[in-house]
């Protein structure tokens, strides 16, 4: 990445961390103002039974879209770090969990779900070196790629992994009885731009893409 | 919920630009028993803290003024006793890292519950508890030394409060 591509994503990481900043500031006021009425209900409870729990109700969804506005705004706040640093030390697993967090609306509006998976057996973290920007496009460009090959009511499923070598892997298997078959799955993925961007951007971090062509899956290897 | 007792003994300070979200959060704390004051920004929690020494601070770090690293750097070479949550709405690793290599006891993200903001209020009040038992304990065990370093922090601590 050229000094001034660096440039231009540090800035635009200050200024998002900054509003993601404010916008904490804002679902914490919510928060605390909301509890504040639950602790005083709890002291004192209102009235009529009926009034009560029809306030509990409407307590217990605020707290749930906080619970989910404080979820993203804070993935997001780290996301705007991420060009901070141009090569951090990260644990796969939870940056693959913050990616799928803040990109599944991608997948929502094309009926396509969109899921972290769990390392199978894994007692470890599975860390890895590289750059944190880079790292995210081409999980991104993976994504793309997928969701412009699948139709409707599949679902995309990203796991860490460790290869044989114990080289830290990123696996994207697709599902779905709509799915293509591996070869025409392959074809249109292939095809589309995005993958084209991937393999750029895997070979500037000196990682490699294997497929299985047996199975809707591939592997970003690092 | 917290005792009676707790609350006379617990002091915390919070700190935060963020009037309504620090007097609504003051306000909770002391439902749950736990005597909190507020400070708006660095300036006024340096000034508290040289009146009346807090056991525990809830700290913000982006505020106006003196921030939140400043504050804790001054506190902790004044008051290393004193212990320090940090409670912001910034998620940079840099600024975590830095305020724990200046003695931070905590360092969360805000909005937290308050009930989980609590529990770490009262660790960091029972650390501090712990550090002052040790003082007691390496005097009885005659290493004068290390319990002089205890004792001065406590002494500087009540001077400060008369």
């Amino acid at each position: 990445m050229n000094p001034e591509t660096e440039k231009t994503l540090a800035f635009f990481g200050r200024m998002t961390a900054n509003l993601t900043h404010e916008v904490k500031n804002v679902l914490a006021i919510i928060q605390e103002s909301a509890g504040l009425m639950e602790d005083i209900t709890a002291i004192c409870p209102l009235a009529e039974e009926k009034y009560q729990e029809r306030f509990n109700r409407s307590m217990a969804t605020i707290k749930q879209q906080l619970n989910r506005g404080i979820d993203l705004t804070t993935q997001f706040n780290r996301f705007a770090h991420t060009p901070d640093r141009s090569s951090a030390e990260l644990d796969l697993a939870d940056t693959v969990g913050q990616f799928c967090l803040l990109t599944e609306r991608f997948a929502r509006l094309k009926h396509i779900s969109l899921t972290a998976g769990e390392t199978a057996g894994a007692q470890e973290q599975i860390r890895l070196t590289t750059n944190p920007v880079q790292l995210f496009m081409a999980l991104f460009f993976s994504l793309e790629s997928c969701l412009n090959t699948l139709p409707a009511n599949t679902a995309i499923r990203v796991t860490p992994q460790k290869t044989e070598t114990k080289r830290p892997a990123a696996e994207f298997a697709c599902t779905g009885e709509q799915a293509p078959q591996p070869g025409e799955f392959f074809r249109q993925l292939k095809a589309a731009e995005a993958w084209s961007e991937l393999n750029d951007i895997t070979a500037q971090l000196g990682g490699q893409i294997a497929l299985d062509k047996d199975d809707l899956r591939f592997w970003l290897v690092f | 919920m917290g005792s009676k007792k707790e609350k006379d003994k617990i002091k915390i300070l919070l700190v935060d630009d963020e009037q309504e979200f620090v007097n609504t959060l003051s306000e909770r704390i002391q439902m749950r028993e736990i005597g909190a004051n507020v400070a708006l920004n660095g300036e006024e929690a340096l000034e508290f803290v040289d009146n009346e020494v807090p056991d525990v601070m809830v700290l913000d770090l982006r505020m106006p003024g003196i921030d939140g690293i400043e504050v804790l750097r001054r506190v902790k070479k004044q008051y290393p006793d004193v212990q320090v949550i940090i409670l912001t709405g910034h998620g940079s690793e840099k600024d975590e890292e830095e305020a724990r290599r200046l003695g931070a006891f905590d360092y969360l993200q805000k909005p937290v519950e308050v009930d989980t903001l609590v529990t770490r209020i009262r660790k960091a009040y029972k650390q501090q508890i712990e550090t002052s038992f040790m003082a007691g304990t390496f005097a009885e065990a005659g290493e004068f030394d290390t319990a002089k370093k205890y004792m001065d922090k406590d002494k500087d601590k009540d001077k400060k409060k008369k």
